[in-house]
């Protein structure tokens, strides 16, 4: 009498003897709980702030969701979010067809590596949104200058991280295949390639980013299509809850084609996560 | 929010040690040079046959570059876009450090600022500019505040990360031996996060150079970035070549700096690895 009833396993034991958790580690049990608090929070107090100050400083979430509607119904957000996107999407593409190649060549011949590489470097270094001038000036303030810059800042986080995934590619791999007798093609398409994927969309990732702020610069600066000129157009007019819309618009993009493109490298190169754990 | 790191990662391993293929490597420097050389020539004769309005030439942009440091026009405007670069930057290190810092030592303030970090990450620069004009004005300090928001999150990712992941055991071990909150803090988790510091304000550093770009595009009218809007405007090709040069040569500059002290801080780090 008197004596608990033994606990039924092991487990249980080691539970019950455990220290118990600080408050601190007991709410760390609950990250998705904590987080979703601290992002209503946020959303809260904003709501609140911006009630309280002039509309033309802060706007607040639900005057944001309010001016949603109304721009959608005009047809003035999906016509400047087309006027982005397609420029982007094409001066992307552009990128990806000029990068990945020219990085693995780099990465694969040493003479073309010693021919480029300073030249890479030095354009890579420099910031591409200063020659957004001089490309209004060879473009002209349409579409064309938006698919330039894209293509600018995009091109070379992908031409470097395709040349720094091919040369590190362990040459047992090629050795072997090559011992093998596989023709140059057959390399390329069943070792060098799938050897680079992860490298490359790495630099696809920080190709994205760096375009979407290039192409925004541009936009501001033309001012006269796409989500950029949105921003000019409501700043102008001090419509500060129809100025989050494309702000948001653009960050849903940033975030969207990144985790895309996380989710891609997943998939493509499991074994690159498989291979972290191990090592 | 590690997709900077990564790649920033892999941007650095392009430039290490060459792979051991004898053959074309002894003529690496006499390839390089002759390409730059070719080029830069094929540019001066293509830019003399077309007109000046659209393409400078290598030699009519030297002039332009040494009249204008001669008139102090070149150093006064890069002075100023300094002064702002540095003001924003050192801003954005100390608060990407302090709160990486915390997100990474406490569970609940990582839990809680998670989300909105990651937001605020992910929402490109530019597209907050006009409001940031909105707020601040058109001076000095919408400029600062435009690099303080490019560069602090780079950093506090790369704080947050590197003390996130120094293993429990060092704490553990300070802990067992008395140490003080403080002095784990000062002896172990800073000296371990040095390194990732080092990292995250090396990629900050394109970025902050960005922000100062934009600033001036927009705002201020003064420094690098209205040297390279009156040129263009003016349709002045040969001037307008000049400060985007010495951006690029004052980028490479700043990072190779960085990756300097980096390599020093994470001295320790390499052989560890080494020896693990």
């Amino acid at each position: 009498m008197g004596l608990a009833s033994p606990p039924a396993s092991v487990e249980a034991l080691v539970a019950e003897l455990a220290p118990r958790p600080s408050r601190a580690t007991r709410l760390a049990r609950h990250p998705a709980a904590l987080k979703t608090a601290s992002f209503a929070a946020f959303l809260l107090l904003w709501e609140l702030l911006g009630r309280g100050v002039d509309p033309i400083m802060l706007s607040y979430p639900t005057a944001i969701l309010r001016a949603f509607p109304p721009m959608l119904a005009s047809g003035e957000l999906p016509r400047h979010t087309l006027q982005s996107l397609g420029p982007f999407a094409g001066g992307f593409g552009l990128a990806v067809a000029v990068g990945i190649p020219l990085g693995l060549l780099m990465g694969r011949y040493r003479p073309v590596e010693y021919a480029l590489d300073w030249h890479v470097h030095a354009l890579y270094a420099t910031p591409r949104v200063a020659l957004i001038p001089l490309l209004v000036l060879w473009f002209g303030l349409g579409l064309a200058v938006k698919v330039a810059i894209v293509f600018l800042t995009a091109v070379f986080p992908i031409i470097l991280a395709t040349y720094s995934g091919a040369r590190n590619v362990s040459p047992q791999l090629t050795e072997t295949a090559e011992a093998y007798g596989a023709r140059p093609s057959q390399l390329v398409r069943k070792v060098l390639l799938p050897a680079t994927v992860p490298y490359v969309i790495a630099g696809l990732r920080l190709g994205v980013g760096r375009a979407i702020i290039g192409m925004t610069l541009a936009e501001l600066f033309t001012a006269v299509s796409g989500l950029g000129y949105l921003l000019v157009t409501y700043a102008n007019s001090f419509a500060t809850d129809r100025l989050f819309v494309p702000i948001v618009l653009l960050a849903a993009l940033g975030a969207g084609l990144t985790e895309g493109l996380g989710w891609l490298q997943r998939r493509v190169a499991p074994w690159k996560e498989s291979e972290r754990q191990e090592g | 929010m590690e997709r900077e790191r990564a790649a920033g990662g892999v941007a650095g391993a392009a430039r290490g040690p060459a792979r051991a293929r004898v053959g074309w490597t002894g003529h690496a420097l006499a390839i390089r040079v002759g390409s730059l050389v070719l080029v830069l020539a094929a540019w001066e004769w293509y830019g003399r046959r077309v007109d000046r309005i659209f393409l400078s030439y290598p030699t009519a942009i030297a002039r332009a570059a040494w009249e204008m440091s001669v008139s102090g026009e070149l150093p006064a405007a890069a002075l100023t876009s300094l002064a702002s670069l540095a003001a924003g930057f050192c801003l954005g290190i100390a608060v990407g450090v302090a709160v990486g810092f915390l997100m990474g030592r406490y569970r609940p303030i990582e839990y809680a600022l998670d989300p909105l970090v990651n937001a605020f990450y992910s929402t490109p620069g530019t597209a907050i500019l006009p409001l940031l004009m909105l707020w601040f004005g058109l001076g000095v300090t919408v400029k600062i505040v435009i690099v303080f928001a490019f560069t602090v999150f780079p950093v506090l990712v790369n704080t947050f990360i590197g003390v996130r992941d120094i293993s429990a055991a060092h704490v553990d071990v300070a802990r067992a031996f008395g140490a003080s909150e403080r002095q784990v803090t000062f002896k172990v988790l800073g000296p371990a996060a040095l390194p990732f510091v080092a990292t995250g304000v090396r990629l900050a550093v394109g970025r902050a150079i960005v922000g100062v770009i934009a600033g001036e595009f927009f705002t201020a009218m003064s420094g690098l970035g209205q040297l390279i809007v009156a040129s263009g405007n003016a349709y002045d090709t040969d001037r307008l070549f000049v400060p985007i040069i010495l951006l690029a040569v004052g980028g490479v500059g700043l990072t190779r700096a960085v990756e300097a002290v980096e390599a020093r801080l994470a001295r320790w780090k390499l052989s560890e690895r080494a020896g693990g």
